[in-house]
């Protein structure tokens, strides 16, 4: 990432650090509180998913939600295009696993359109530059408004100022006309209740409730989101929010257990009243089950960013540290699964520092650096590690030493 | 008890290992340092050469096992604690510099004096973080000099950048990341950093000018002792 990018993203993270700070100054007990409810949360999900995805698809299936399991990216690109193939335009909320699936090029190469709706994320489709987001819940952290006005006029072809209420009124008119043309709805859950059936989202800017309402709803989530309850879900959501935002509460939790639905007339269920008749659950694999194996760590993960926050690493080369939208050592950590040795490689690997900050800052304490560690000797075993690094090993090997003279 | 220098005090900062030695001899503490003294195998470690770490460690263990060790490197320190207990199952009866310097202060065997010098500390993660040894350092800062902290101290401490192998295979982001600590240093109103691992100093130094002062703890120390 450019030096200028660098330095609005710190910028941003520094404004984020202080809230985050105050926060947790006034509810520490609160939230440590919390953090422990949620730690054994996520370790019996980890424990137990196989149950989880089985209670999971029983339960949505009784809630009329459809279950459709995919086991690769691949897979579930195929079944969202099934869905889709007739729209010229769909809907799309902010998500690392629809970002993982690849769905955005896949469907601009099948010519449907994909509109993101959260403004940050709309900010970086439409700047070419852009590699990804800087920050799960602040993609577009890394720009300044001068330069996201640029972006802007230059997408509309007329001058738009730099000051924000003149940016969002032009990103907000154009991506509310183009959603006013969909008839699907994509989004991403951030928790789901396999026990209750139900999917739970949080946002702040509303988007979900429009996106979510469209005659097709589409959740593409990993089996890593499954916990037990509604209530377990929401202390996991409350928790992320706290983590990636500072605030206790998002603006919005959206729990979805089921389509748009009325029986008034004489209890004939209808289907679709106000939001959709369609709810369509993916619940991707791709990679986790192998996670799961030796790295069930990993999977504790809630996605909050915080770790990325205090990275030394991330904060001086930002998302080219990490693999779309899994972002620093736990998101390198993470492509090994979901892709494969050469990506977890080239996503920076061998980049880290293994300084443990990351772990002090996330909720969940994973050990990235220890998890960085094993994968490291993995890579080496592959034959993938830097060159410097072997001359390095066999001079120590050869006279003890490290250094070259 | 066996002084082992660890590579950049060995080679690079021969003042380290020199200003130790002179602090140990000063407080009457008998030791030998290795003549063939080798690696620790935090480097490769970290880096995923397990196998051949493991043959640099056996190595290693052969004239350390039974010994008291005295190590200047928060790296070896953090190796001979817990990865040999972790892989090779024996427990090293290992102790830190800044450990050994506080007890010796403690003890009497070294006398020291104050001086009004401004100075901050820089956690070393393996010390740190890693060891959770944040105190030791600062009691001996606190009675020989005036100590100042960076905002990000302690468990919180900014990594100096160079760890795990990224200072050799990746220059730029360590010289980067160092940019950022001496600036932590520069908000804190300070411009001597003193730190207790002799790999963070290499690193810091060779980010920053003349404005700067990098220092093992011991090189502070051994210029604060009464001499008798
Ligand atoms: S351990 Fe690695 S990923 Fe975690 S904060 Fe340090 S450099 Fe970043
Ligand atoms: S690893 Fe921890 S801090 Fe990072 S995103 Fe996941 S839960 Fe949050």
């Amino acid at each position: 990432m450019e030096e200028s990018r660098l330095n609005a993203m710190k910028r941003s993270f520094s404004i984020l650090e202080d809230r985050k700070k105050r926060l947790f100054r006034d509810d520490y007990e609160c939230i440590n509180e919390l953090s422990d409810r949620v730690k054994s949360i996520r370790k019996y999900s980890i424990s137990n998913l196989e149950e989880l995805i089985k209670k999971a698809e029983k339960r949505f299936t009784e809630n009329d939600i459809e279950v459709i399991f995919a086991e690769s990216a691949d897979k579930a690109l195929d079944e969202i295009y099934k869905i889709v193939k007739d729209e010229p335009i769909i809907g799309k909320s902010k998500s690392n696993t629809v970002n993982e699936i690849g769905l955005s090029t896949f469907l601009m190469n099948k010519g449907i359109e994909l509109v993101e709706t959260d403004l940050g994320d709309r900010i970086i489709q439409l700047d070419e530059e852009t590699k990804g987001p800087s920050h799960p819940i602040g993609p577009a952290a890394h720009l300044n408004i001068k330069e996201i006005a640029r972006i802007a006029s230059q997408k509309f072809g007329e001058f738009i100022a730099p000051e924000a209420r003149a940016i969002l009124d032009a990103l907000k008119n154009d991506v509310t006309k183009r959603l006013s043309k969909c008839n699907v709805g994509i989004t991403g859950a951030n928790s789901i209740a396999a026990e209750d059936g139900s999917l739970i989202m949080v946002h702040n800017e509303g988007n979900i409730n429009i996106v979510s309402m469209k005659e097709i709803h589409i959740v593409v989530a990993g089996i890593d989101k499954l916990v037990r309850s509604v209530e377990d879900a929401i202390s996991v959501v409350k928790l992320e929010t706290i983590f990636a935002t500072g605030k206790k509460v998002p603006a919005y939790m959206n729990v979805i257990s089921s389509p748009s639905k009325t029986a008034d007339i004489e209890q004939i269920l209808l289907k679709g009243m106000y939001g959709p008749k369609r709810v369509i659950l993916i619940l991707l694999d791709n990679g986790r089950r192998e996670a799961l194996k030796e790295y069930d760590e990993c999977l504790l993960c809630i996605g909050c960013g915080s770790c990325i926050v205090s990275c030394p690493v991330y904060n001086v080369t930002g998302y080219e540290f990490g693999y779309r939208g899994y972002l620093g050592g736990r998101g390198i950590t993470f492509s090994r699964f979901i892709t494969d040795n050469q990506t977890c490689f080239d996503s920076g690997l061998f980049q880290c520092t293994e300084c443990g900050l990351c772990t002090l800052e996330c909720p969940v304490n994973i050990k990235t650096n220890e998890i960085i560690e094993r994968l490291r000797r993995e890579s080496v075993e592959k034959g993938k590690y830097p060159k410097k690094h072997l001359e390095t090993a066999e001079r120590i090997k050869e006279k003890g030493s490290p250094f070259e003279d | 008890m066996i002084y082992f220098r660890g590579c950049v005090a060995r080679e690079k900062l021969k003042r380290i290992s020199r200003d130790t030695g002179e602090i140990l001899k000063l407080a009457g503490i008998e030791y030998t340092i290795l003549e063939n003294e080798e690696c620790c195998g935090s480097f490769l470690l970290r880096t995923g050469f397990r196998e051949d770490a493991e043959k640099v460690m056996d190595k290693t263990l052969k004239d350390l096992e039974g010994e008291k060790i005295l190590t200047s490197c928060a790296g070896c320190y953090k190796t001979f604690s817990k990865d040999y207990k972790e892989i090779l199952e024996v427990e090293l009866d290992v102790i830190h510099s800044s450990q050994l310097f506080k007890e010796l202060i403690e003890k009497g065997h070294l006398e020291v004096e104050s001086i009004d010098r401004k100075v901050t500390y820089h956690d070393p993660c393996h010390l740190g973080r890693h060891m959770e040894e944040y105190d030791t350092p600062r009691e001996i800062l606190d009675k020989i000099t005036e100590l100042v902290e960076m905002e990000r101290n302690r468990e919180n401490s900014r990594c100096c950048g160079a760890g795990a192998g990224v200072r050799s295979a990746f220059p730029e982001i360590t010289s980067k990341i160092a940019e950022m600590r001496l600036k932590d240093a520069d908000d804190a109103g300070v411009n001597t950093i003193i730190t207790s691992c002799p790999f963070c100093i290499l690193n810091l130094e060779s980010a920053c000018n003349d404005d700067y002062k990098i220092l093992d703890l011991s090189e502070i120390l051994f210029k604060r002792l009464k001499r008798t």
